[in-house]
């Protein structure tokens, strides 16, 4: 029996009405996460030795397990899991008919695994033509590379981050910056298509076919190299710690006392005289202010000239300093200041706290809660929220099998012999 | 009527759906380009007395400055409108009254006081449309202690972690070259823009999007929150983080590795090879010609790659210095091995033949820069596709339409309202 409160007496939510089969490994789990924390009823369907994302770590207390690997616990939040092998005879017809009863199928299938399965778009959409498919592939469905192996670096590689990511020293590599951004970005483009076609599915009635490549959506993803490119016939050199330029650009980021950096941004053109005088003030305090005192410093376009000069006072500055000292002197000054912290540093900065930013998850197996992060988005007329941890491996077979489908307990046990889930 | 008209083929998706758009910069013009994109009417309301800053970028052939000379601005705002306003005037703010009142959605960008200051908060914004949907995208939020703090993408990168992630070890951060962050903080508007559109059809009552780009940031950094809680491990420690290896999953070889030539801007050029399984492995030893080492304990299995990762890396580079990336990325693909070339711009623009057979780039004509290539929408649509129809508005270009058409006002009264100074 569900154990999911009926849809008409749940308080309405951003995904809420909708049910979800996710289909897929690192290509969807992160869409899927931000439909199912807004509400969403997102079943993923895996393997029966479970999808690779669960071998990747870290890992609780560092011993691989396919129930505890921390990677896939963030990505997989709010989700109900069930295994179902399709290569099983029996495994498309019983992927039919979970996608039969859902709004969205979410998968990440190469392309034409599915079609010599049957299980292509228009079949699907035959029996349930309101249902919204979502392919994600790599390189998209045409095309030379289509069929070409893929992966995060793989990806940042190749959509153009890299070459924009790195250092002034020449001889130093394009970096391609971690987190999982690549498949981040994909992911966030193909929660957007979801919801564009659920929006459209509320006027017309019908579903569709959204259709996403991994690497066009990185390859939209590099703010102003390509227009540098199309209008200038330029192409930007990496940089330390800053913008990927044309022409070199000053230093932005500076190791505080502490030995952490921050990035240092510099007095817009817009800063009043006021504004000056008041941040060099602050320099003068400390000893710090070099020739900035000088009048000459109070014409916006003479602090433009000499950029370069200003950014290395405000450096040799900030080297006394603390990085929170900076961090917070700096934006008392009117100055974008921020230190470069590592990710968990922000579990201990009140100002989240205050935002109600850090999301706890009872992790009953673990007898703690943890603190995730939370959402991206405040929302409070349309709640988000971590309503389970992810699941362990097939733990909703039966919930979802049994209770969803109609199976009966004996068939469950059948289906697991014959290796179908 | 036909079946497709019937079934809404080729209605798209936002028609009807006005946006009132102060967003600048990038992140706010990237959530509402994507709504632009699939049909919605987004009016950007722009400065009567000061160009915003993108379009003052000069990204055009002479490197010259001008309010319509931007090629940024013109891909990053295709599709929108654009008036002159001046809200602070009590006749431009009759005006932004009006406009909101026939109105769906509210987007900007600014710090958090802004919209208070101008008697523009949510409250107030209810009281003229009750159903309206407010976007803030202000990078610490609307509330708590740091409210009043300004960031831009690197600061938010900074203080997010991002930028912790993306270095070589023992080295200062690389941090991202670009304004990740404020492509990533449009994303997320346009993405709970869409929530809010549905929850609205579904229920018919707006809201308030409280967006701030630094938690947008966080969430992109999850799994490293989780470890250092269950494992106690910083991301702050010797050999972290990892450059172009891969601490999750532990594999080797995973790296960027020199070619032959130079790119556009002078830089070596560069290809990213990984093995995430032994017959990819297998594969690539096999590519450079050393079939030995699929025995040698060195290299037989994953630990011991990982193990010698300098000598592995050091071999692999050796062989790939005097290859063309994409030649390398060719013949490593063919033979099962996953490879990428580190793309410039000017190589996914002139080169990419993957891009080309997407169509990504489509040209559109631009008043002043004249033709080039604009950003077709991401995901495609099959029954009601997204396109990229206009570049980037010339400021100003929609008044007539939106003072006129939209709020009735005569000509003779758009002229005097121009006089003044108002629009």
């Amino acid at each position: 029996m569900s154990s999911r409160v009926p849809l008409h007496l749940q308080p309405p939510s951003g995904a809420g009405d909708l049910r979800v089969i996710e289909l897929g490994d690192a290509r969807v789990q992160y869409a899927g996460k931000l439909l199912a924390d807004m509400g969403a009823d997102l079943i993923k369907v895996e393997s029966p030795c479970g999808e690779p994302a669960r071998q990747i770590g870290p890992f609780v207390d560092d011993l691989p397990d396919p129930n505890r690997s921390l990677h896939f616990w963030h990505y997989n939040t709010s989700k109900r899991g069930v295994t179902l092998d399709l290569d099983h005879p029996s495994g498309p017809e019983l992927l039919r008919r979970l996608v039969r009863g859902a709004d969205v199928l979410l998968e990440g299938q190469l392309p034409g695994r599915l079609d010599v399965l049957g299980l292509t778009y228009e079949s699907l959409a035959a029996e349930n033509p309101r249902l919204i498919h979502v392919g994600v592939t790599p390189f998209g469905r045409t095309g030379p590379w289509r069929d070409f192996e893929a992966g995060e670096l793989i990806h940042l590689a190749l959509g153009g981050e890299m070459a924009s990511c790195g250092y002034d020293d020449p001889t130093a590599p394009p970096i391609a910056g971690g987190g999982g951004q690549a498949y981040q970005i994909a992911g966030n483009y193909t929660a957007i298509g979801t919801m564009m076609a659920v929006v459209e599915r509320d006027f017309s009635g019908q579903g569709q076919f959204v259709d996403v490549s991994v690497h066009m959506a990185c390859a939209t993803c590099t703010e102003m190299a390509v227009p540098n490119y199309l209008y200038r016939g330029m192409v930007v050199r990496r940089q330390t710690g800053r913008h990927a330029t044309v022409t070199p650009s000053p230093p932005r980021q500076w190791r505080c006392k502490d030995g952490i950096y921050v990035q240092l941004m510099m007095p817009a053109l817009s800063f009043s005289v006021y504004q000056w005088a008041t941040l060099v003030n602050w320099l003068d305090e400390h000893g710090q202010a070099d020739d900035l005192k000088d009048e000459r410093y109070r014409d916006p376009f003479v602090r433009v000239a000499e950029t370069q000069h200003i950014a290395e006072v405000l450096g040799r500055f900030a080297e006394t300093l603390t990085s929170e000292q900076a961090f917070h002197g700096g934006q008392l000054h009117n100055l974008p200041w921020a230190p470069v912290r590592a990710p968990e540093e922000n579990l201990y900065d009140r100002h989240f706290a205050d935002r109600g930013f850090w999301e706890e998850v009872e992790h009953p197996d673990l007898s703690r809660t943890l603190q995730y992060p939370g959402a991206p988005y405040q929302t409070p007329e349309m709640p988000w929220r971590i309503s389970r941890p992810a699941p362990r491996l097939g733990e909703h077979n039966r919930e979802v099998y049994c209770g969803d489908l109609g199976f009966r307990p004996d068939d469950l046990g059948a289906m697991r012999e014959s290796g179908l889930i | 009527m036909s079946a497709d008209a019937r079934n809404g083929a080729g209605r798209p998706p936002l028609a009807g759906i006005r946006v009132v758009d102060f967003s600048w910069i990038v992140a706010g013009p990237q959530a509402t380009r994507i709504l632009a994109n699939f049909g919605a009417e987004v009016i950007r309301v722009e400065r009567t007395d000061a160009y915003e800053t993108i379009r003052m970028a000069a990204i055009n052939k002479e490197a010259t400055p001008g309010p319509n000379r931007s090629g940024s601005f013109a891909n990053l705002n295709a599709d929108k409108r654009s008036i002159t306003l001046n809200v602070r005037h009590p006749k431009g703010f009759d005006l932004l009254v009006s406009l909101i009142s026939k109105s769906d959605v509210v987007v900007e960008n600014f710090s958090s006081r802004v919209l208070d200051s101008w008697n523009l908060g949510y409250d107030e914004l209810a009281k003229i449309k009750a159903d309206i949907i407010y976007l803030s995208m202000a990078g610490f939020g609307h509330s708590g202690r740091y409210r009043d703090y300004d960031t831009w993408g690197p600061t938010v990168q900074a203080i997010s972690g991002l930028t912790h992630l993306s270095g070589l070890p023992e080295e200062a951060p690389a941090g991202w070259g670009y304004s990740y962050m404020d492509h990533t903080g449009g994303y997320f508007g346009a993405l709970s823009v869409l929530f809010a559109l549905h929850y609205r059809n579904r229920t018919g009552r707006g809201q308030w999007i409280d967006l701030s780009q630094v938690e947008g940031a966080v969430t992109l950094t999850g799994p490293h929150a989780l470890d250092f809680q269950v494992n106690g491990r910083p991301s702050r420690r010797p050999g972290y983080p990892p450059g172009n290896r891969s601490v999750h999953p532990a594999v080797a070889p995973h790296n960027a590795y020199r070619c032959a030539g130079k790119d556009g801007a002078g830089q070596d050029q560069w290809v990213a090879i990984a093995c995430y399984r032994e017959e990819q492995w297998r594969a690539l030893a096999a590519e450079m010609g050393r079939p030995e080492w699929v025995a040698d304990p060195d290299f037989a299995t994953n630990v011991g790659r990982r193990r010698n990762q300098d000598a592995l890396d050091a071999a692999i580079s050796a062989w790939t210095l005097d290859q063309d990336k994409y030649a390398v990325m060719e013949r490593l693909q063919r033979a099962g091995v996953p490879c990428g070339a580190v793309q410039t711009s000017q190589d996914r623009v002139e080169t990419d033949p993957q891009l080309r057979a997407l169509e990504l780039y489509s040209t559109l004509t631009h008043a002043e820069l004249g033709p080039n290539l604009y950003e077709e929408p991401v995901f495609k649509l099959s029954r009601t596709p997204g396109r990229v129809r206009q570049p980037g508005p010339l400021l100003a270009a929609d008044n007539d339409y939106v003072f006129g058409t939209v709020l009735g006002l005569s000509e003779q009264k758009i002229a005097e309202l121009a006089t003044e100074g108002v629009i």
